[in-house]
């Protein structure tokens, strides 16, 4: 009987930590003893850069664009701690079709039968962003992840694309697709940024996985080339990562979430913002207060 | 061997899977020596699964077929089953051709005659924006209402291939909802260059979906016979051994493929259409294959009765039978040797079934300079040195000296014809056999292609070809009053494989337009095999 072989998918808006969040969670995951795969899905091909000194890898586009027959070990190489490293790939921006660049890569993989021959534990799926055609809904289909955890910061522009992927995982969820694990908070530094990722999950019926705070021993291990768990692995900043990938490892009930309609959103964006100026304008009160 | 994978949707393509090539030109001897990889063949670079055989290239391709449509004229071809063309409605254009075909088959092997089964979800520009899927769900729904299939299909085409629409989940909503197989095929063509991806792909859905898997009984004198729409000359065959029939994909019934898993052994018409079929059936039901070549000509017939008489334990049925058919058709055969001396044949057709009439006309003592096969499969799904048809031409009947792997390519075959001048030609293909009549050359369209099957198969093709060089006459005629449309250029070539080894030669050809200065944007191509 082979084992259960956990494939979990993160998304994020772009630009949001989601490469780097992502590659700490898996390097965690082997520091800890599991047998993990990174698979980037992004054109950018950068998601498992830090798990290789800061170095792109040949993708799986690229290399099925160059020759007709390809064996899945070619495309796979060897990071920090022995991960298992690929990059779906993609065309330059502007051409072609990102998305079906994925549907081609995931099914390469699926085809080859090569996460049981690498007797994986853990498949981590990092995905680009918005789910912005059908391409890129392929990780949460049918079949291939299981559970999708969404990387956001308090900003209203990445928590409305966490909403938006709510929106595809209500949709495949009918059809056996992944169910949402939950809410990576990143950049999560002043209390408000807490309380609009608490509000915004609470509304949309999940969770936050683990606050990750914003760190500049992040930014200087990045510029190494290497994860905080590699760079840094005495520092809090990896010990957070440490138990968010252990709160993955031991995650087993993913659910639907309740994405809220566009209205409601732009609604409870504005409410919050309201909020805001209301905090902003009474600590102004507080310092004038003091300096007299 | 091929792991045969059914936890994909998707089967893996041609080339993926065995290093399918679609253009060559050398001696069959050389590329029999090139294929197989495990005597340190394979030309390409690489070793095992990486091993890569060296295709030519050229600077256009004038015509080929669609991977959508092969998978079609399979799944479209069940008789209780419905295809759906999740597709714009110009992928359904090959039904015109697919409906006469299979009402043909119908009429040869008794059933009702009828047209087929398929219908289209007729996607559109909003379809394609806003995705396509409702309007799947709707055609679901409405051919369940309308024809109360006991299998349904669902066909990718390229454009919901591109756009993503997620098939998979619908075929699974609906088995769930209708209890019946609904089956998605990622047959969409741009995924291989050969058509032939298209059978393994409607195949793959069989194999997940339809085959019973855990069989109650097996049927220990039950053959399945992997065949397209050829008369029925397996039954009368096998009823020697005592074994009866499956004929499986084309115009079989649901259940006729779910009792594939029941039957005591496979074998096909052909190893290029076969070879997924057999070898998942091999692997994921324990239903053996047979191990060697295919049943034409004289010597492979008795190898390949040998070989399923052994799987069946009837080696004394068989002997018998094999005695009694040789002491028939000798005499035959060799009358017919001797009112055919002398003749020039040529084959154009797809690549396992080329070899065994390759085979089949040296049987007869025709004279074959060269042939045309649409494509070349350096090796099956079984990866069995038996079963290499390639190899058992050039062992048992010598080289073919103009062996050409090209993908139809009218140009090439006009070019071929005026070089080798035969005096037929055996195609089943379309689109060629019009060139040959212009050139003055009769064809044989073997629209029923079991006629060339075993010791009979022999005969038949005889007497064919007795009967359409009585023809011959007629195209003499017709050459003289058609027009050729190659330029005078193009006519005056001799080499068939000139722009693959020269691709900047074909600015020679267009009239008024200046030789570039820079061949930038043109292929290279190694000289020889390449």
């Amino acid at each position: 009987m082979s084992k259960k072989i956990k494939q979990i998918a993160i998304y994020g808006k772009g630009g949001i930590g989601k490469s780097t969040t992502t590659s700490n969670i898996t390097a965690a995951l082997s520091e800890a003893g599991y047998n993990v795969m990174q698979f980037g899905c992004d054109p950018k091909s950068d998601s498992t850069n830090t798990l290789r000194g800061g170095t792109y890898i040949p993708t799986v586009l690229d290399t099925l664009r160059e020759k007709t027959k390809v064996d899945a070990h070619e495309v796979i190489h060897k990071g920090f701690n022995g991960i298992h490293c690929v990059e779906a790939g993609g065309p330059a921006p502007g051409v072609g079709c990102a998305g079906r660049g994925i549907i081609t890569a995931v099914q390469f993989f699926k085809q080859q039968n090569i996460f049981e021959e690498l007797d994986l534990d853990v498949v981590l799926y990092d995905v680009l962003g918005d789910v912005v055609c059908g391409g890129f809904a392929v990780p949460i289909r049918e079949g291939i992840a299981e559970h999708v955890f969404t990387v956001s910061s308090a900003d209203f522009m990445s928590i409305y694309a966490s909403n938006n992927l709510f929106k595809g995982i209500s949709n495949y969820s009918k059809s056996g697709g992944a169910l949402l694990g939950g809410v990576i908070a990143n950049s999560i530094n002043q209390s408000y940024s807490k309380e609009i990722v608490d509000d915004f999950v609470r509304r949309t019926n999940t969770q936050v996985l683990e606050y990750v705070p914003r760190s500049v021993t992040v930014t200087q291990s990045e510029l190494q080339g290497k994860t905080t768990i590699e760079a840094a692995p005495d520092s809090a900043q990896a010990d957070v990562y440490r138990s968010l990938a252990k709160k993955i490892a031991s995650h087993t009930e993913s659910k639907v979430p309740t994405p809220l309609e566009v209205s409601d959103l732009r609604a409870w964006a504005s409410g919050w913002g309201q909020h805001l100026l209301e905090l902003e304008r009474q600590s102004g009160a507080l310092e004038t207060l003091v300096k007299v | 061997m091929t792991k045969i994978n059914i936890n994909a949707t998707a089967v893996e393509s041609r080339e993926q899977r065995l290093g399918t090539i679609v253009s060559w030109y050398g001696k069959a001897s050389e590329l029999s020596e090139l294929s197989q990889y495990s005597k340190g063949g394979g030309c390409g670079g690489g070793r095992g699964r990486r091993c890569t055989l060296c295709e030519a290239t050229g600077p256009f391709s004038q015509a080929s077929g669609c991977t959508d449509a092969m998978a079609e004229c399979q799944a479209g071809n069940i008789r209780d089953a419905v295809l759906i063309k999740h597709a714009p409605l110009g992928c359904s254009s090959f039904q015109v051709a697919l409906n006469t075909i299979y009402r043909y088959g119908l009429a040869m092997r008794g059933y009702k005659i009828e047209n087929v089964t398929v219908t289209s979800t007729n996607l559109k520009e909003d379809d394609m924006v806003f995705g396509g899927i409702d309007k799947l769900r709707l055609t679901v729904e409405d051919v369940w209402d309308r024809y109360s299939p006991k299998a349904i299909f669902i066909g990718a085409a390229c454009a919901t291939a591109i756009i993503g629409d997620d098939i998979d989940s619908v075929a699974v909503e609906y088995s769930e909802k209708l209890g019946i197989p609904v089956i998605p095929m990622h047959c969409e063509g741009f995924r291989s260059k050969h058509w032939s991806t298209g059978f393994d792909a409607s195949q793959h859905g069989i194999l997940r979906s339809i085959v019973r898997k855990n069989p109650e009984r097996k049927q220990e004198d039950l053959v399945n016979v992997i065949s397209l729409w050829g008369s029925d000359v397996f039954t009368p065959m096998l009823k020697n051994l005592n074994l009866r029939v499956n004929y499986v994909v084309d115009m079989a019934s649901v259940e006729d493929l779910a009792q594939t898993s029941e039957a005591a052994a496979t074998v096909a018409f052909c190893n290029t259409l076969g070879t997924y079929l057999s070898e998942g059936l091999e692997q994921l039901y324990g239903v053996p294959q047979v191990r060697a070549t295919q049943p034409y000509g004289i010597k492979g017939t008795d190898e390949w009765i040998r070989a399923l008489a052994k799987l069946t334990h009837r080696e004394e049925l068989a002997e018998e039978y094999i005695a009694k058919e040789h002491a028939r058709i000798e005499p035959i055969i060799d009358g017919l040797r001797k009112q055919l001396a002398g003749l020039n044949g040529f084959v154009a057709t797809g690549s396992a079934y080329a070899h065994g009439m390759m085979c089949v006309l040296r049987e007869l003592g025709i004279v074959l300079k060269g042939s045309q096969v649409f494509h070349h499969d350096p090796i099956y799904d079984s990866e069995d040195p038996a079963q290499d048809t390639l190899a058992f031409l050039v062992d048992n009947y010598g080289d073919i000296d103009d062996f050409m792997v090209s993908v139809r390519q009218p140009y090439q075959f006009y070019t071929t014809m005026k070089k080798i001048k035969p005096d037929f030609i055996t195609i089943r293909h379309n689109g060629l056999a019009p060139v040959a009549s212009r050139l003055g050359i009769p064809a044989i369209p073997l629209g029923d292609e079991h006629q060339a099957i075993g010791y009979q198969g022999v005969i038949n093709m005889g007497y064919i070809i007795l009967a359409v060089m009585k023809r011959q006459r007629f195209h003499q005629d017709l050459a003289k009053h058609v027009k050729s449309p190659y330029s005078e250029w193009w006519a005056s070539q001799t080499d068939a494989n000139i722009l693959s080894k020269h691709p900047e030669l074909i600015w020679e050809g267009v009239a008024g337009v200046d030789i570039p200065a820079s061949k930038e944007g043109l292929h290279p191509i190694q000289e020889g095999t390449g």
